[in-house]
């Protein structure tokens, strides 16, 4: 083998190791410093390229867009796969895309609240109750309050979920915590379920936003879901956005996610 | 709410990971990476019927999430950060070291018929057979490309004087 063969099959896939090319490296000093160049070089692309890892909850993430396609499909009147004309194949399609469109942003908020869950998972562990102090001035910020109890909170704090703030509580519940988003501008058009293998819960629209109720799988959330629902007063003007930000005195916030 | 089938399931939880990795070296963004893989499975469930041998479930994939950048990047100019930005949200085994930028930095200069078989070579470990289907090359074609690849990286991270006296290829 000539030493520009020998090097062309090495830039060709670095790690070969035909007995030729072994052969070659064994018997030509310039070509195997060129060889350890190379691999080396390669090692440190490989590393570069395959190191990266991705969240813990990615594939759980998949999972439940898959499955809230699923849930979509299924809620899609009969009718609408047997189109019988162009014309009520056009408004059928036009239909479908529309209840597409909704039910994909009802998909995008449950991954949110998931993907938050996970994200700021330490704060299912905070040991509570909270002070009352700090659950009251969390509320005020948004110009709301708790009209009454809705059992043990752990943890309150401001957070910011897809560029709005909102509240996120952890409560007490039957089994074990219950995360409960308070997200004031996010208006889906009905009560959207969170399901995925580690958690379910629900997200209930209100005239201001929606309240995000979350318990480990088994844990009964819908009594925590009347009483937070039934409960909480929200404020005439709530902080949202990064005026609210503004509004709040750029208040530390517990966490971000994005979509 | 509906099960996955086993095997999609499955396919899932075993391909994500590098699927993520390869969509990261497309896109050094790890939300956009994370929606690629994202979209990827979703438009494979949807035509999981016309997958016919699970085997190439991997090239497939890979296929899908290559034209998913691809569409992203035509519809919106999606955050593609240039590789010498940082994460905002810290990547777990994201190399921020002067090396690793210099090394992703002259990644990012090859022209895209240079760059995409090598990747897929490199983090997908795909023959340059399978590399060919799925890019619409001949393997031949394959083996000069990731060959120039090599050679334009070895060149832009500075080669060594004495190759270039030995004729280099």
């Amino acid at each position: 083998m000539k030493c520009l063969e020998f090097r062309r099959e090495l830039l060709q896939d670095p790690f070969a190791a035909s007995e030729t090319l072994l052969a070659h490296e064994a018997e030509c000093e310039e070509c195997a410093r060129f060889s350890r160049r190379t691999r080396a070089r390669e090692a440190a692309l490989r590393n570069l390229l395959r190191a990266p890892e991705p969240p813990p909850e990615l594939a759980e993430r998949v999972r439940l867009a898959i499955r809230m396609e699923q849930q979509a499909e299924r809620r899609r009147p009969f009718w609408l796969a047997a189109a019988a004309s162009v014309m009520l194949a056009v408004t059928l399609g036009l239909v479908s895309l529309y209840e597409r469109h909704i039910e994909r942003g009802h998909m995008a908020l449950a991954q949110s609240v998931v993907y938050h869950i996970v994200d700021e998972a330490k704060h299912l562990h905070t040991p509570g109750p909270a002070a009352p102090q700090r659950v009251r001035e969390v509320f005020a910020r948004f110009g709301a309050q708790l009209a009454g109890d809705i059992g043990q909170i752990n943890f309150a704090a401001e957070c910011l979920m897809r560029n709005r703030t909102g509240i996120h509580l952890v409560l007490q519940g039957e089994q074990g915590p219950v995360t409960v988003f308070l997200m004031p501008g996010e208006t889906p058009a009905r009560t959207v379920p969170v399901e995925t293998d580690r958690f379910e819960g629900e997200i209930l629209p209100t005239p201001w936003g929606s309240i995000a109720v979350v318990g480990e799988r088994g844990e009964p959330v819908e009594p925590l879901a009347v009483k937070v629902v039934s409960r909480v007063r929200w404020g005439a003007r709530p902080a949202t956005g990064v005026a609210g930000l503004a509004q709040t005195g750029g208040q530390k916030l517990a966490g971000r996610i994005s979509l | 709410m509906g099960k996955l089938s086993k095997q999609f399931d499955a396919l899932v939880g075993a391909l994500s990971p590098e699927l993520y990795r390869y969509a990261m070296g497309l896109c050094h963004n790890p939300d956009v990476a994370q929606d690629l893989v994202q979209e990827t499975f979703l438009r494979a469930w949807r035509s999981q019927e016309t997958l016919r041998d699970v085997k190439t479930a991997r090239a497939w994939l890979y296929t899908i999430l290559r034209h998913e950048h691809a569409r992203l990047y035509e519809r919106q100019r999606p955050d593609v950060r240039d590789p010498h930005e940082l994460p905002d949200v810290p990547v777990r085994g994201y190399d921020t070291s002067t090396e690793a930028f210099t090394l992703r930095r002259a990644l990012q200069r090859l022209e895209p018929q240079y760059r995409e078989p090598l990747m897929l070579q490199v983090v997908g470990g795909f023959s340059c057979k399978e590399i060919g289907n799925m890019l619409g090359l001949k393997p031949n074609t394959v083996l000069t490309r990731v060959f120039r690849a090599r050679k334009m990286l070895h060149a832009m991270l500075g080669e060594d004087k004495q190759e270039t006296a030995h004729e280099m290829p």
